[in-house]
């Protein structure tokens, strides 16, 4: 018998079951992430899952942060008309995606809608987030406790929320979504980039109202 | 000013479509964008009058320049493009100092009201006694 053959070949099945074992020792953590999902040309395959029907003809694409007073004032005051007149009735859906440069605690909470979304209440969490938003910048009111406390409060698994929030686990998945957000051109918070059913594009800055949603976006169906 | 501080505050939109909007909560804001407005509009122009045609001081636009100035800052959201280069360009300290103005937008531009007031009449009393005609 070789015994070289036989160091070889123990040394290869061992770095295989190696192999093996490091993809599935950690099933809880396995994302479900559709990496060639695009809208236009931008991609969102890192962003948030998509709020509506994902065949609707026009897709909003907004880059934004949980910390921004415009973002805020957006959701609270043109969102709704929007989800109402377009998202609900199937002519629009849209994805988030973070642009979180803010301050300190907006990547944290980027990164804590993420691991709500491990359990399947991403938009509840992001919702949660904007009704729960305070007007000063970095002043506790999205620390890692008060998401924490967030996350517990929409009834979700608290342990498996808090090792996915203090391991960092979907740090780089943000920092992907930001740099993509700059890649675009994104200069502000909010900025919407509304892709219609030829792929055609428009891009503005600004939490702006409800009408000039609908006046580009009934000209794109 | 008035239409750079409303558009910098998202007052005012001009693309894709010219639009305005007052969002709930932001009222007091707007009030203070139109008087700080007012304000700059009536003391820097008295203040270049006093330093080309009286020759005078020139201490009084460095302030009215300053409270303008500092007025204007505490309007530009750190959400917006110019709080986006600031945060951009200097990281973690242009996102302080952005959050810093941002946290603190309407005492600052209370403050900023205040200094344009105290100039404005500190000018208006001087004026009065540098343009006194003299008696021939």
């Amino acid at each position: 018998m070789n015994t070289k053959g036989i160091i070889v070949g123990a040394i290869v099945a061992i770095i295989a079951i190696g192999i093996i074992l490091s993809y599935s020792s950690t099933p809880s953590e396995t994302v479900n992430l559709d990496m060639g999902r695009t809208h236009g040309d931008v991609s969102t395959a890192m962003g948030s899952p998509i709020l509506g029907d994902p065949s609707a003809p026009i897709t909003i694409v907004e880059f934004g942060d949980y910390q921004c007073s415009a973002c805020y004032n957006w959701f609270h005051e043109h969102k709704p008309a929007i989800y109402e007149n377009y998202i609900a009735t199937g002519k629009a859906n849209l994805v988030f995606v973070d642009l979180a440069i803010l301050g300190r605690d907006s990547l944290t909470a980027a990164q804590a809608s993420y691991c709500a979304e491990d359990q399947g209440m991403y938009w509840e969490y992001h919702d949660l987030l904007y009704n729960s938003q305070e007007s000063k910048i970095d002043n506790g009111w999205a620390n890692s406790e008060r998401l924490k406390a967030f996350a517990f409060s929409l009834g979700l698994d608290m342990d498996l929320f808090e090792s996915c929030l203090d391991s960092g686990k979907y740090t780089k998945r943000v920092q992907y979504n930001i740099s993509e957000a700059k890649k675009h051109g994104a200069q502000a918070t909010p900025t919407f980039i509304i892709v219609g059913p030829d792929n055609q594009q428009k891009q503005f800055q600004g939490g702006q109202p409800y009408s000039v949603f609908k006046k580009i976006m009934d000209n794109m169906i | 000013m008035l239409f750079g501080l409303l558009i910098l505050s998202e007052f005012i939109f001009i693309e894709p479509y010219l639009v305005g909007q007052i969002p709930k909560g932001t009222e007091l804001g707007f009030l203070l964008i139109i008087i700080l407005s007012g304000l700059s509009a009536l003391v820097l122009p008295m203040n270049v009058f006093r330093i080309n045609i009286l020759k005078n001081s020139k201490g009084k636009i460095g302030g009215s320049v300053f409270g303008s100035f500092i007025g204007a800052a505490a309007g530009a959201c750190s959400c917006g493009p110019i709080g986006f280069a600031i945060i951009s360009t200097f990281g973690s300290v242009g996102a302080t100092s952005m959050a810093f103005l941002t946290n603190y937008e309407i005492p600052i531009r209370i403050t900023a009201i205040g200094l344009l007031v105290i100039i404005y009449f500190t000018t208006v009393k001087s004026l009065k006694v540098e343009c006194k005609l003299k008696p021939e």
